[in-house]
């Protein structure tokens, strides 16, 4: 025993050296080009974010059989953040300082997106973000690939107003920054169409949330007043099982109470039976059964690669925009050089998985199409109603006070995430 | 549920061959035919239409069939068959005859699309289309449809209904419908005086729903009649508010007792601060998992025995893991409780992410088996038959359990090599295998705890972690060390939680429990039963 | 009293631990700042800014210690106090922002602009005085932890069913700040700093000046620590933990100390909050989660609980290891932590630096040769 103690013992030092001599000195190899992939593999977010992580390394296997990227092949540097926020920040700045990659792709909670911001900013990198997100934010060194709440949420309930005639809302989301302001934008919006605050029912609840009782029990108390009723939920990745499961055995059923959710993609359906479930809706700019060529032969590569039984996703889809986005805006540029891509890709334009293709605007956001896809008994969605031509992403909300007179545009001579187009001058955010 | 639904639908074909009586059937089949050519969801709208014109009951079945996404069109020749899965393949029928016409795979089809009101429309004509049926459940269930729907023109036809009713049951659903009806039409104000007194002697939801979207603006007498029906649903509704609170208190105290009560044993008992017990619990889910995959892809008629057979199985997995946790690691820890903690905790993450690199990290899907779906209504009162299940399973495993302990041979063991362990050795008990059985029973449980929740929670490698917590004070403000202690704690701190709920919301409810253990455990140190003697200064 | 740290064993390895410390202090900065990036001596940026980190996770495993190690409390909502004293820094700061927040606002932060508040809630006055925050980040985990401690304590709530109403406690601030309506920014808590003191965070010499507090103030609180548990007090402190009932009989007031101890560990929790939070640039609600404080506990139990190094120790080769292998073997590193706390419960009980001083002790009884060697290892250390 004590032998085997003092080599363990041993051991356990020379690993806590070893790692306290951490973040080995980059090699600079200029055969390759570095690109960052930033997803949390373990803890609460990896469910979602795995698989982004998984999307990003075909890309980049795709793109270097195709050539690679300026003569170059691209390499993929993956770190784990562990759901961890600050963890995040420390991780961007790893991949940025030590291991020199030219582009970083990921996030997924926008927490987590606000910890690496000074990140990017500070040391002038560039971030894909893929993930729809609540706006108010426009950020030089971002992109965001994501659907604004432009994008998604106010389609979705024009199309409730118009196709199901409802009179009812219940706004439940789970308690934080997206759901809050996809629902004070959709109040605001609500209002503007004549619906009585009464018939308005804001609900929120911790992340994570599995007893969906009282909550289930309460809609469908709300929905007994006489008239069309429907639930718009923002209610986060690991929540939606339960909360589906709840609806389904309490038997609310579409027909009476459609549920539109703006985070329950084909990736959360796949821990559901959805047999009870169809004809909810949820709204996004990319469905897995969207018939196109593009997204046939992505889904095809997707499947050889991680399995027959995996799905796509609207994430998914926007990190295949924003990488084809970066390519396109490199070999613009004849560089990976940060500020000469940044420029180069405002403008950029590129075919997206369901047929049409996406501009990166000014804002740093991108054209995308708004769909509305009702789910069906084998775990994908049905596009029940498609928004004519792309809708721009918009920064800042039109329907909030507040963000009204701000415009992001990164481009001369505004060069600004949030200009006030009524005082002129560029709010708090600049950079400079 | 598929059982009842392919009971209707037996039911439907059998009524269909008997009632050839509306259009002919070559009239029919143009009209079905039609959806080959649809474009839109107008034109598919446009041929409901059609068929619920010609009010045919022959069309049932394309109907029925359309709503469940059923109906296909052949792409080889432009058919529009029924499909139904049969292994890796569709079976392909006539929508008319029910005649099976031959098999083609999944890229053969293009499916005739719907959406909600489409699914509403097909819903309503399919109502009235079997008002008539043989089968009173049909009967039934098309009288609900129409209570909801509320329909003027489906007056005339509920009342032929009414006339030729047999069942009591049925007569009165139709009645309670006609009443809906009546209510929704141009009627007299005497006659729909009596409506609202047959609506709300429903005195349920949907009949408060019924009366809320009656408008009745034009007389004085109705409004306060309608008023007064809807504050006698509403106060009948209160009443049972408070049933339906407790029951979800129990029900959700019945998840914490599940959770809690292998961490009762492995902490309670043996004193081990087992931070991997959430891992037992989503060993036993994915067990489940496991159990249903197999059967989904190899005998899929075995499917509502899959929970009995994972039951089971998941004790006997996660008891290996605990008993190999306790011989491999925890049996070189004891007398060191918070050293327990550290180890414990390390197994958990390599536990968490072995299960990721297995299974992936995404949520995995566990099926509820027919028995389990759906819903009873008692009263006012709707009771899931999952959480049903759970309040009832969580029970029985309490119960054995306390057997176990108090009643045979190895219970007794236990007891006493936790009471003395110098005494028991040396009465010739082997204590390291009863610690050893010991630990992989609370571990077992946990398993079989993992079955239970995997029926109303994710399936995922987080899924232990959101319990840990819980379990843990549940554990502490029972008592350590007394099972009855767990069970009481579980069902006060849900049923507490529950009636905070409403009016705190579900997180400010959440503080308040969790202030309110901090502040009991002032008031009482050792829990709620707490256990007396010598044992408890260690 | 310096002249009793050079006597004892233990004593002189936290005096060296400290003149180590406050060398750091000075030297890292320096070299951060004074040479040329391409320099081989050159430290970088990124260096600067993860070992600042770990320098304030090791205060907080060391006020932990304080509190477990030695007077026998397992708490496992340190987390807590950490986080407080990093919301109270993380509201100076935000109100630093002024103008320059995206929507202009002078006096609110952008997040309640955005949640419709018309006015700064009373809690946030006086955190734009930097004074005020930093009593606060002292204070405010301070009296929390003297109310808590003052009922668990007079209650004689012991062992196990203290440690997990601390972790009630961590879980239910971790709840109340994750709501909206507390003020405190949500589930992004507070982010987007600008300025400390006048300096930019983003600022090189910002960053240097943070590191060498953090150093210095790791030092202080060693010093702090080290006067406590070598006075008479300190000596009650161990008895408590040792034998709790017997010193009560004795005649001792228990819940005293018991109180003094938790009340100074939570304020130097708080202090390493503070600095914590400047450094990474963002506090939210993660930060009570209960799973942060139950990962305190192991970085001092692997350190070597109830030595005053140890978990300073922990706290460094932990977090090192995770940083190391999350972008080392990012799908697997979960089993290389897990299996080094596994490991180190079976192999090294004491953990690290109470493995090496029985592992000393057992040598030096051997051959004066060998303790020669010892000699050199300690002067390698």
């Amino acid at each position: 025993m004590t032998d085997f103690r003092k080599s363990a013992f041993a051991a356990v030092l020379g690993m806590a050296l070893s790692s306290s001599a951490l973040v080995p000195m980059a090699i600079a190899a200029d055969d390759t080009i570095k690109v960052g992939v930033l997803h949390s593999l373990s803890g609460t977010m990896a469910i979602s974010e795995t698989t982004l992580k998984d999307a990003m390394l075909m890309l980049i296997d795709e793109q270097n059989k195709k050539g690679g990227l300026l003569g170059k092949k691209l390499e993929a540097v993956v770190v784990d953040p562990a759901s961890d926020w600050p963890l995040f920040a420390e991780k961007a700045r790893e991949l940025i300082s030590t291991n020199e990659v030219s582009a970083v792709f990921g996030c997924w909670t926008s927490v987590s997106r606000k910890s690496v911001l000074p990140v990017f900013q500070e040391l002038n990198s560039v971030l894909f973000y893929p993930v729809q997100y609540e706006g108010e934010e426009s950020q030089r060194n971002v992109f965001y690939t994501g659907a604004a709440p432009n994008q998604q949420a106010i389609p979705a309930v024009d199309y409730l107003l118009k196709e199901e005639s409802v009179k009812r809302w219940v706004l439940a989301g789970t308690d934080y920054v997206y759901p809050r302001t996809t629902n004070k934008i959709l109040e605001a919006y609500l209002k503007s169409k004549g619906v009585a605050d009464e018939d308005i029912m804001i609900n929120y609840t911790p992340f994570g949330h599995s007893d969906w009782q009282t909550i289930v029990a309460d809609i469908k108390n709300f929905g007994s007043a006489g008239k069309k009723t429907a639930v718009v939920s923002t209610i986060n990745g690991d929540a939606n099982v339960p909360f589906y499961k709840e609806l389904a055995n309490q038997g609310i059923e579409a027909s009476d109470i459609p549920v539109v959710a703006f985070s329950v993609g084909e990736e959360e359906l796949a821990g559901l039976d959805t047999g009870p479930l169809v004809g909810h809706l949820a709204a996004w700019n990319y469905f897995q059964s969207v018939e196109a060529d593009a997204n046939a032969k992505f889904i095809e590569t997707w499947k050889a690669r991680v399995g027959e039984k995996r799905v796509t996703n609207d994430p998914m889809e926007a990190h295949y925009i924003g990488f084809n986005m970066w390519v396109k805006a490199v070999e613009k540029a004849g560089t990976t050089e940060s500020d000469a891509v940044i420029d180069a890709l405002v403008g950029v334009e590129v075919p997206n998985l369901t047929g049409g293709t996406s501009v990166m605007l000014k804002n740093h956001h991108i054209t995308k199409p708004v769909l509305i896809g009702e789910i069906q008994s084998d775990g994908q969605f049905e596009v029940v109603f498609e928004t004519e031509g792309l809708v721009p992403g918009d920064a800042w909300s039109d329907f909030l006070p507040e963000s009204k007179p701000l415009v992001a545009d990164w481009t001369d001579p505004v060069n600004c995430g949030n200009y006030n187009t009524e005082t002129k001058s560029c709010g708090g955010a600049a950079i400079q | 549920m598929t059982i009842l639904l392919r009971a209707i639908f037996a039911a439907i074909l059998l009524f269909s061959s008997l009632h050839q009586a509306g259009a002919d059937e070559a009239e029919l089949r143009t009209i079905i035919a039609k959806f080959a050519s649809v474009k839109k969801f107008t034109d598919t709208q446009s041929v409901i239409n059609e068929l619920a014109q010609s009010a045919d009951a022959a069309a049932v079945p394309a109907l029925k069939a359309l709503a469940d996404g059923e109906l296909n069109i052949l792409k080889s020749d432009g058919t529009v068959v029924i499909t139904r899965k049969e292994g890796d393949g569709f079976v392909y029928s006539d929508p008319l005859s029910g005649e099976t016409l031959g098999t083609a795979g999944k890229s053969d089809f293009r499916k005739v699309k719907i959406k909600n009101s489409i699914r509403r429309s097909i819903g309503g004509l399919l109502s009235s289309l079997t008002l008539g049926s043989t089968d009173p459940t049909v009967r039934l269930q098309a009288a609900e449809a129409l209570f909801s729907k509320a329909d003027p023109d489906a007056l005339a036809q509920l009342d032929a209904a009414i006339a030729d009713e047999t069942s009591g049951d049925v007569r009165e659903r139709m009645l309670q419908a006609r009443a809906a009806t009546v209510l929704a039409g141009d009627n007299d104000p005497e006659a729909k005086l009596q409506a609202i007194a047959v609506v709300s002697g429903r005195g349920d939801r949907k009949a408060l729903a019924v009366l809320n979207a009656f408008a009745a603006n034009e007389n004085a007498e109705l409004v306060a009649a309608r008023q007064a029906a809807i504050d006698r649903v509403n106060d009948a509704l209160a009443s049972w508010q408070a049933v339906q609170n407790i029951w979800y208190g129990l029900s959700l105290g019945s998840v914490l007792l599940l959770a809690a009560i292998g961490l009762a044993i492995t902490f309670g008992v043996m004193g081990v601060i087992n931070m991997a017990h959430g891992e037992m619990v989503m060993l036993g889910a994915y067990t489940t998992f496991v159990v249903q995959e197999i059967i989904r892809t190899g005998y899929p008629g075995m499917f509502d025995y899959s929970l009995a057979i994972a039951l089971p199985l998941a004790f006997l997995v996660a008891g290996a893991v605990g008993f190999a946790l306790e011989r491999g690691l925890i049996r070189h820890l004891y007398g060191r409780p918070l050293e327990t903690l550290l180890a414990t905790w390390g197994v958990s993450l390599i536990l968490q992410q072995a299960v990721r690199s297995i299974f992936g990290p995404t949520n995995r899907e566990v099926g509820n088996p027919s028995w389990m779906s759906g819903a009873y209504e008692v009263g006012g009162l709707v009771i899931t038959a999952n959480r049903l299940w759970i309040v009832v399973f969580c029970l029985v495993v309490f119960v054995t359990l306390l057997f176990v302990l108090k009643r045979t041979r190895f219970g007794l063991q236990m007891r006493a090599v936790t009471q003395n362990r110098a005494m028991a050795s040396s009465m010739g008990i082997r204590t390291p295998m009863v610690d050893a059985l010991t630990f992989a029973l609370g571990s077992g449980i946990a398993g079989i705890a993992g079955v239970a929740l995997s029926q109303i929670d994710n399936v995922s490698p987080n899924l232990g972690q959101g319990y840990i917590i819980d379990s843990f004070m549940v554990v502490v403000f029972g008592g350590v060390g007394n099972l009855w202690g767990t069970l009481v704690g579980a069902f006060t701190l849900g049923v507490a939680n529950k009636f905070l709920e409403p009016y705190a919301g579900a997180v400010l409810a959440k503080i308040l429990m969790l202030v309110f253990i901090i502040l009991f455990i002032q008031r009482r140190p050792r829990g709620l039963f707490a256990l007396r003697g010598r044992a408890v200064e260690t | 009293m310096i002249s009793r740290f050079l006597f004892t064993g233990a004593d002189r390895k936290v005096f060296w631990t400290i003149i180590v410390l406050l060398a750091v202090a000075v030297l890292v900065p320096a070299l951060n700042l004074l040479l040329p990036t391409d320099h081989p001596f050159h430290v970088p940026n990124q260096i600067v800014s993860l070992v600042g980190k770990y320098l304030t996770y090791a205060m907080l495993a060391l006020a932990l210690d304080l509190v477990w190690g030695y007077c026998g409390i397992l708490s496992l909502g340190h987390g807590a106090f950490f986080a407080l004293g990093g919301y109270a820094m993380g509201m100076y700061l935000m109100r630093q922002i002024g103008t320059r927040g995206v929507y202009g606002n002078p006096v609110l932060p952008d997040f309640m602009v955005f949640l419709d508040w018309d006015r700064l809630p009373w809690f946030w006055y006086g955190f734009d005085q930097f004074w005020f925050a930093s009593l606060m980040a002292i204070a405010v985990p301070g009296l929390l932890a003297f109310a808590f401690g003052w009922l668990a304590f007079r209650s004689r709530v012991t062992g196990v069913y203290l440690s997990i109403i601390t972790q009630a406690l961590t879980y239910a601030l971790l709840l109340a700040f994750f709501r909206n309506e507390m003020g405190f920014g949500g589930n992004n808590g507070l982010t987007d700093f600008k300025d400390i003191l006048g300096f930019s965070v983003q600022a090189d010499g910002t960053r240097a000046a943070l590191f060498a507090a953090s150093a210095i103030a790791l030092a202080l609180f060693l010093a702090l620590c080290l006067f406590i548990t070598d006075s008479k007090l300190g000596k009650v402190m161990v008895a408590v933990r040792d034998a709790e009932s017997r010193l009560r009989f004795v005649g001792y007031r228990v819940e005293h100390v018991k109180l003094f101890a938790f009340v100074v560990s939570a304020m130097m929790a708080g202090v390493a909050g503070a600095l914590y939070v400047p450094q990474v640039g963002i506090i939210n609600p993660g930060e009570f989660a209960p799973a942060n404080s139950i990962e305190v506990v192991i970085w001092a139990a692997v350190g070597g609980r109830g030595t005053l190094v140890g978990p300073i120790l922990g706290a460094i080769a932990v977090n090192g290891g995770k940083s190391y292998f999350t972008a080392a073997f990012p799908e697997f590193w979960l089993f290389a932590l897990g299996g080094l706390f596994v490991a180190v419960t079976l192999f090294l009980p004491k953990g690290i630096v109470g493995s090496i001083s029985s592992f000393r002790g057992r040598m030096n009884t051997q051959s004066a040769l060998r303790s020669q060697k010892i000699a050199d290892m300690e002067a390698a250390e």
